[in-house]
C-alpha cells in the first residue's frame, strides 16, 4: 500500500506530463481526471516522506528557501511595510455571520459597493477578514430567502438596479431598507457614490482616537483619486478629503439625483417587492417594450 | 452568406465554433497569405485540438499567474467607477469634471446574448455623439463587430472612453510594466496592433449610425502598472501606421468564398469523436484533409498560430522555415536542395558529394533561378576557401 | 545574417548538424566565470521565484522564494543572491596589473564574468538591479547593505552588456548563434536547448531531433525567466499554496515539508539549463580565440576596474535614465564601437571576412606582380612606395582612389590606383604605404611577396588604445554618467516593490 518516496515521485513525473499533453490537446475531461490523480499522488508523496522523516528523526531545512515573515496578500500587494501578521486570516475573525458583517460594512459606507470594497472596509473597521470570494453566493441566497418569505427579515443584503433597465447591477450588493433611490445606479452614481464613501470613510476615521492603518491605506485609495484631495499618503488629512470629495460632489449631485428619482419611480411603478430589491432581468422584447415606454415617458 | 455558413460549418463538423478575438484578428493580418489559418480561424475549429490530434500539439499556454494578474490589474483600475482610470484620463484627455460617466456593457439586464450587448453598445455610442445632453464618458466592456473575411467577429476592448468634444479614445489595459518610462517594445507593439483592430471595428459601428470615422482617435490609450508597484500609469499610443497595415491586410484575406471555391466539396476537419469524447478520426486522414488547404508557414507563426508545428513539418527543407530574411539572402531560392544543388557547383564544405533530398524535383536553372545560382556558387567558393584558410589556426588553438 | 551564414544554414538542414560560421571565437571566455539562471513568476515586473547560481558546475546555490509577491521575501532572496555574486567579485579585486604609460597606473589583472542563458535574462537581470539599486539600508524601507550593493553591480554588467565590444556580461544564446549555423530560424534559435541541440546533438540524433526534443518544456524546461505555463498550472501553484497553508497553519514540519517539495519542484527547472549553460562554456572555450579578443577584454578590465574603485569611493548608484547629452554619446559610442568590432571580427577570421568579399567590401586574390622598391619623389623627399598587383576573382572596388587595409598588415595603407579585367577575373594595382620602416628598400615580409595570397578590406580594424582615465565630467556613459548630480531619495528608498 506504502509506495516508496522514489516511486512516488516518478508517478508524479509521469502525471504531469499527461496532464500537459490532456491539456495541450483540449480534452479538458482527461485533463481533470489526470489532475485528481496527480493531486492524491502529491498528497501520499507528503505523507510518505513524512513517515520517512518520522523514521529518521530530522527534518530537511528548506534549502536556502526563505519563506519566513507571513503577511497577509493585501499588504504584500499594497507592498506597505511593517511587522509580519501570521494569523492575520484567523485573527479578529469576527463571530458574526458573514451578512450582519456586510451590513455593518455597507452601513458605514452608506452606498452600494462592490465585495472587495466591502471587505477592506470590514477588516479596516470592524476587525474582520472575509475574503470578497465568500459574497457571490450571498445574494443569492438573501434572494431566495426573501421570496420564500417575503420582509421576514429585519434588512436583507439585495441588489443596486440599473437606471435604464432596472436589472440587477454587476458586482454591487446594498442594504433592502435603504431608499430606493439609494439602490438605483445611473451613469454618474458609480462616481458619486465613490465620492460619498470616500466621506464616509474620512469621517469615521476621525470618529476614532487612534485609527489603525489600514483605515488610512483605505482612505488613499479613494484620496488619490479625488483631485485636490491629498499630495501624498503620509500628510492626507481626513478632513481635507470631504472638503475635496464635497467640491466634487457639487458638479454631479443634481444630474445625479434626478436620473436616480426617475428611476426609482418607474421601479415602483412597474416592478413587484422581490424585483424592486434584486432586480428584474430581461430579454430583447421586454426592453423593447420599456424603451417604447420610456420614450413616451421622455427620461 | 448562408452558403458560406453552411460550408464553413461542413468544415469544421460537429464542435462548437470557437470566436476570434483582436489578438488572433492582429496574428491573422500579420500573415494574410496563409489560406489555411484563414479558413480554419474563420470556421472556428478548435485549432489545439486538431493540431494534438494530428501528432503536433501546440506550444502554447497561459500562466494562471499571469492571468491572475492581469484579471486584478483590470479590476483594480475599473473598480469604483473606474476611479483610478477616470484620474488617469482626466490628465490624458483633459476631461472636465462634469465627465465623469460610467457605463457597463457587459450585459443587457443579465442576459449576456453578443447581439443584444452589440445592439446596446451601438445605441449608446451613438447616442454619446448625437446627444450632447446624455453623453457618456466611460463605457466598459463594450461589444463590438469587424468584418474579416467577409464574416463578421465580436470584440471586447476594455473600454472606450469619450470626451465632451466628441472623440472616442479606444483604452487597453494590460499588466506588463513601464519602468522609468518605458516598456517591452514588441509587448507595446502587440498592444498598438490589437488597439489598432478595436478603432476600425469602433468606426465601422459608428458608420452605420452615420458618424464620421474622424470620431474615433487615431490615439488610443494604453494602461499599465508604475515601474514595480501596482500603481497605474497611462500611455498615448498613435496608431495610423497600424491603422494602415491592417486595412491593407484585412482586405488581402481573400473573400473566404473564393478560397472555399478551392477546396473539395467534402472536406471537414471533423474529429469524430465517440461517446467519451475521444476522437475517432484516424490522424493520417485529418493530416490529409488539412493538407489540402495551402499553408504559408514563416517561424513567425511559432508565437502566434496553433497550427505552427504542423506546418512546420511540413515545410521542413523550404528556405522559407529558415526565416524571411533567409530566403532572400539567398536569391529567393525556394528549397534547401535546390539551393545546394545551385551551390555545390563549387566545393561545399560538409554537403555529401551535392546530393539532392529525395523525392525532390530536380529545378531546371530558368533564367531567374541563373542570377541566384551564380550568387550561391560564388558564396560556396568563399566559404571553402576561407574554412581552409581558418584551418591551420584552428589546430594551433 | 548574409547570404554566406544563409548558406550555412541550409547545409545545416542538409548534414543534421549546425554548421560553423566563425573559425575563431570573438568573445571573451573566463576561466571562472559566474552562471545566473534566474526564474521569473509569471505576470510580474520583475518577480524572482528562483535562481541557479555558481562559479563552478559542480557547485551550484538554489535560490528559491516561497512567496515572489512577498516584498521582505524578495529583499531576503536579493540578499542571498548578493552573497553569491560579491563573494564571487570579490575573487577578482586581489590582484593588479601595471598599465604602461596610462592613468591610473593600475587595473585589476582580471575581470569578472556573468553568463545568463539568453537576451531575457539579460533583461531580467537588468530590471533587478534597477529594483534593487535605489533602496535605503536605514529607516523604516530598510534593506540589508548587500542588496543596493548587488542592484549597483547588476545594473553595470547589464550596461556593459550592451557595449558591441564587452565579454564582461554574454546570453549563451547569442553568443552560440554569432559562431554557428543551426538548420532552424534564428525565432527557433533563441531557445538555448534547440540551439545546443544542433550544435552538440548527442549520438544517434540529428541535430533537427535533438532540437524538436529541447521544445519539449517536460523533457527541458524552458531556460527561463519565463517558466512552463503548464509547469505553473500543475505544479507551482499547488506548491506555493501548500507552503502558504503550512506556515498559516502553524506546523513546523508541514511547513518544513512543503518548502522542501517547492524547492525540489524548482530545482527540476533549473537544473537541465544549468548542464545546458556549462556545455554552452565547454563548447565555447573549444574554440581558439580571435586575435583581437584580449585587447576588447583589456577595456572590460578598464570598466571593472573604474566601477569596482568608483563603489568603494562612495559614489552613486547609476541614475534612473540617461540625461539627453548622455543618451546621445552613449548611442554615438555603440556606433563607433559596432564598427570596430565588426572590423575586428574581418580581419581576426577568414570565415567573416569571406561575408565582406561577397558584399563586395573586401577582395582578395594573389600577387601577380610587385615592385617593392618603387620610389617618389626627388632628393630629401625620396619616399618608398611599392606597388603590387593582386589578381582577384572577388567583386573588385569599382573605381580606382580607395584606401584598402589587410589583416596580415594592419599598419599598412594600401591605394587603389588601377582596376582592369583579365579573364573573367580582375587585376587590382596597389600602392603601399606604412609599415615598412624609413629606409628605402622595404624589409623582408613588411610588404606582401610575390605569389602571397592577400585579402584587402575596404576598412581599417579601428583598433584603438584604451582611453585615458575620464575627468569627472566626462565619465563615460558606462560608468553611470557624470557624478553626484543624483542621490538616491526617501521616493526611491520606499519604491513600491509589489
Amino acid at each position: 500500500m506504502t509506495e516508496s518516496v522514489e516511486s512516488l515521485e516518478r508517478r508524479i513525473g509521469a502525471l504531469r506530463a499527461a496532464v500537459r499533453e490532456a491539456v495541450l490537446a483540449g480534452d479538458r475531461e482527461r485533463a481533470s481526471a489526470l489532475r485528481s490523480d496527480l493531486r492524491q499522488a502529491e498528497r501520499d508523496w507528503d505523507d510518505a516522506l513524512a513517515a520517512a522523516e518520522a523514521e529518521a528523526g530530522t527534518a530537511r531545512p528548506g534549502d536556502g528557501v526563505r519563506a519566513e515573515a507571513a503577511r497577509s496578500d493585501d499588504d504584500a500587494a499594497a507592498g506597505a511595510p511593517g511587522p509580519g501578521r501570521p494569523d492575520a486570516a484567523r485573527a479578529g475573525a469576527s463571530l458574526l455571520p458573514l451578512r450582519e458583517q456586510v451590513h455593518e460594512a455597507l452601513s458605514l459606507l452608506t452606498v452600494p459597493a462592490a465585495p472587495r470594497l466591502i471587505a477592506t472596509v470590514h477588516e479596516a473597521f470592524f476587525g474582520g477578514a472575509f475574503s470578497a470570494a465568500r459574497l457571490t453566493s450571498l445574494k443569492r441566497d438573501e434572494e431566495r430567502s426573501f421570496r420564500s418569505a417575503p420582509f421576514a427579515r429585519p434588512y436583507y443584503v439585495c441588489a443596486a438596479l440599473t437606471a435604464d433597465l432596472l436589472a440587477p447591477a454587476r458586482g454591487l450588493l446594498a442594504i433592502s431598507t435603504w431608499p430606493l433611490e439609494r439602490r438605483v445606479i445611473g451613469s454618474l452614481s458609480p462616481r458619486v457614490d465613490f465620492l460619498t464613501g470616500a466621506i464616509r470613510v474620512a469621517e469615521a476615521i476621525e470618529r476614532l482616537p487612534a485609527p489603525p492603518p489600514a483605515a488610512r491605506r483605505l482612505l488613499w485609495r479613494f484620496a488619490a483619486s479625488i483631485p485636490g484631495a491629498a499630495g501624498t499618503a503620509a500628510r492626507m488629512q481626513p478632513h481635507e478629503v470631504t472638503e475635496a470629495a464635497l467640491a466634487e460632489l457639487a458638479v454631479h449631485q443634481a444630474a445625479d439625483r434626478a436620473a436616480r428619482q426617475a428611476a426609482a419611480r418607474r421601479a415602483r411603478d412597474q416592478l413587484g417587492d422581490a424585483e424592486q430589491l434584486f432586480g428584474t432581468r430581461i430579454g430583447l422584447a421586454s426592453s423593447a417594450r420599456r424603451e417604447r415606454r420610456e420614450g413616451r415617458e421622455g427620461r | 452568406m448562408n452558403g458560406t455558413e453552411a460550408r464553413l460549418a461542413r468544415i469544421r463538423g460537429r464542435a462548437l465554433a470557437k470566436t476570434h478575438n483582436a489578438r488572433t484578428i492582429a496574428a491573422l493580418a500579420s500573415n494574410p497569405g496563409c489560406a489555411r489559418r484563414a479558413i480554419m480561424d474563420a470556421a472556428g475549429v478548435d485549432k489545439p485540438r486538431i493540431a494534438a490530434h494530428v501528432g503536433f500539439p501546440a506550444p502554447f499556454g497561459q500562466s494562471r499567474f499571469a492571468l491572475a494578474r492581469g484579471n486584478a490589474f483590470e479590476a483594480q483600475v475599473k473598480a469604483e467607477g473606474a476611479a483610478q482610470l477616470l484620474t488617469l484620463l482626466r490628465e490624458r484627455l483633459n476631461l472636465p469634471i462634469p465627465q465623469a460617466h460610467y457605463d457597463d456593457l457587459a450585459e443587457v439586464g443579465g442576459n449576456p446574448s453578443l447581439d443584444l450587448r452589440h445592439a446596446r453598445t451601438k445605441a449608446l455610442l451613438a447616442r454619446a455623439v448625437t446627444s450632447p445632453g446624455e453623453a457618456g464618458t466611460m463605457f466598459d466592456h463594450p461589444l463590438l463587430r469587424l468584418a474579416v473575411g467577409g464574416r463578421h467577429a465580436f470584440l471586447e476592448p476594455d473600454l472606450i472612453a469619450f470626451q465632451l468634444r466628441g472623440r472616442f479614445h479606444i483604452v487597453e489595459v494590460k499588466s506588463f510594466a513601464v519602468i522609468d518610462g518605458q516598456a517591452d517594445g514588441d509587448k507595446v507593439a502587440a498592444a498598438a496592433i490589437q488597439s489598432a483592430v478595436y478603432v476600425l471595428a469602433l468606426r465601422d459601428a459608428l458608420a452605420e449610425q452615420h458618424v464620421p470615422p474622424e470620431a474615433v482617435s487615431h490615439e488610443t490609450i494604453l494602461v499599465c502598472p508604475k515601474d514595480f508597484s501596482n500603481q497605474p500609469v497611462a500611455t498615448t499610443l498613435d496608431v495610423r501606421k497600424q491603422l494602415t497595415v491592417l486595412r491593407r491586410q484585412l482586405a488581402r484575406i481573400a473573400r473566404i468564398d473564393d478560397l472555399l471555391d478551392l477546396l473539395p466539396d467534402g472536406l471537414t476537419f471533423d474529429l469524430d469523436p465517440g461517446g467519451d469524447g475521444v476522437p475517432r478520426r484516424s490522424p493520417a486522414d485529418l493530416a490529409a484533409a488539412i493538407r489540402q488547404v495551402e499553408a504559408a508557414y514563416v517561424p513567425e507563426c511559432l508565437s502566434t498560430c496553433e497550427m505552427c508545428y504542423f506546418c512546420r513539418d511540413e515545410a521542413r527543407g523550404c528556405t522559407a522555415a529558415l526565416g524571411r530574411a533567409a530566403r532572400e539572402e539567398l536569391g529567393g531560392v525556394e528549397h534547401v536542395a535546390t539551393v545546394l544543388r545551385l551551390a555545390g557547383g563549387a566545393e561545399t564544405p560538409g554537403v555529401p558529394g551535392g546530393t539532392v533530398a529525395p523525392g525532390t524535383a530536380r529545378t531546371p536553372v530558368t533564367p531567374d533561378l541563373a542570377e541566384a545560382a551564380e550568387l550561391l556558387r560564388r558564396a560556396a567558393r568563399l566559404r571553402a576557401e576561407a574554412s581552409r584558410a581558418g584551418a591551420p589556426r584552428r589546430e594551433a588553438g | 545574417m548574409s547570404t554566406l551564414t544563409s548558406l550555412a544554414r541550409a547545409v545545416a538542414v542538409a548534414t543534421g548538424t549546425a554548421q560553423r560560421t566563425c573559425t575563431v571565437r570573438h568573445v571573451h571566455v573566463s576561466a571562472r566565470p559566474l552562471v545566473f539562471v534566474p526564474l521569473a513568476l509569471a505576470g510580474e515586473a520583475v518577480a524572482p521565484l528562483a535562481a541557479i547560481v555558481g562559479d563552478q558546475p559542480q557547485a551550484p546555490a538554489l535560490l528559491v522564494v516561497a512567496e515572489p509577491r512577498d516584498r521582505d521575501q524578495r529583499f531576503a532572496f536579493a540578499a542571498d543572491l548578493a552573497a553569491v555574486v560579491l563573494r564571487y567579485i570579490d575573487g577578482y579585486l586581489a590582484e593588479q596589473e601595471p598599465t604602461p604609460g596610462r592613468e591610473p597606473a593600475t587595473r585589476y589583472a582580471d575581470a569578472p564574468q556573468l553568463l545568463v542563458p539568453n537576451q531575457a535574462g539579460i533583461t531580467f537581470t537588468r530590471l533587478l538591479g534597477r529594483s534593487t539599486r535605489f533602496r535605503r539600508t536605514e529607516g523604516p524601507y530598510a534593506v540589508p547593505p548587500s542588496v543596493p550593493l548587488l542592484g549597483r553591480w547588476l545594473t553595470f554588467f547589464t550596461e556593459r552588456a550592451e557595449s558591441p565590444s564587452s565579454s564582461l556580461m554574454l546570453a549563451a544564446t547569442d553568443v552560440l548563434a554569432a559562431h554557428w549555423a543551426t538548420g532552424q530560424s534564428p525565432v527557433e534559435d533563441r531557445n538555448l536547448g534547440a540551439l545546443l541541440g544542433w550544435i552538440d546533438p548527442p549520438p544517434g540524433m540529428s541535430g533537427a531531433q535533438a532540437a524538436a526534443a529541447a521544445e519539449d518544456p517536460v523533457r527541458c524546461p524552458p531556460a527561463g525567466p519565463a517558466t512552463d505555463p503548464t509547469f505553473d498550472n500543475e505544479v507551482l501553484d499547488q506548491r506555493m499554496l501548500a507552503v502558504r497553508a503550512a506556515r498559516l497553519s502553524g506546523d513546523g514540519r508541514a511547513f518544513q515539508r512543503a518548502a522542501a517539495a517547492l524547492t525540489a519542484a524548482l530545482a527540476t527547472q533549473l537544473e537541465p539549463t544549468w548542464a545546458l549553460m556549462w556545455r554552452a562554456v565547454a563548447l565555447l572555450r573549444a574554440l581558439p580565440e580571435g586575435a583581437h579578443v584580449a585587447a576588447r577584454w583589456d577595456g572590460d578590465k578598464d570598466a571593472f576596474t573604474w566601477h569596482a574603485r568608483h563603489v568603494a569611493d562612495g559614489g552613486p548608484p547609476q541614475p534612473r535614465r540617461d540625461g539627453a547629452v548622455a543618451a546621445a554619446r552613449r548611442l554615438a559610442s555603440l556606433e563607433r564601437l559596432h564598427e570596430m568590432v565588426a572590423a575586428q571580427r574581418a580581419f581576426d577570421d577568414p570565415l567573416v571576412m569571406a561575408e565582406h568579399r561577397l558584399a563586395g567590401e573586401a577582395f582578395a586574390g594573389r600577387v601577380v606582380a610587385a615592385e617593392p622598391d618603387r620610389v617618389v619623389g626627388a632628393g630629401a623627399r625620396r619616399v618608398l612606395r611599392p606597388r603590387i598587383t593582386v589578381e582577384t576573382g572577388d567583386v573588385p572596388p569599382a573605381e580606382p582612389g580607395g584606401t584598402f587595409t589587410s589583416p596580415a598588415r594592419p599598419g599598412q595603407q594600401a591605394r587603389v590606383v588601377a582596376v582592369t579585367a583579365a579573364g573573367g577575373r580582375t587585376r587590382v594595382v596597389l600602392e603601399l604605404r606604412g609599415g615598412m620602416g624609413r629606409s628605402l628598400t622595404p624589409p623582408p615580409g613588411s610588404m606582401p611577396a610575390l605569389g602571397e595570397f592577400v585579402s584587402y578590406a575596404a576598412f581599417g580594424d579601428g583598433w584603438q588604445p584604451p582611453p585615458a582615465f575620464p575627468a569627472p565630467e566626462d565619465t563615460p556613459w558606462t560608468h553611470g554618467g557624470p557624478p553626484a548630480r543624483y542621490a538616491p531619495d526617501d521616493d526611491d528608498a520606499r519604491e513600491d516593490w509589489s
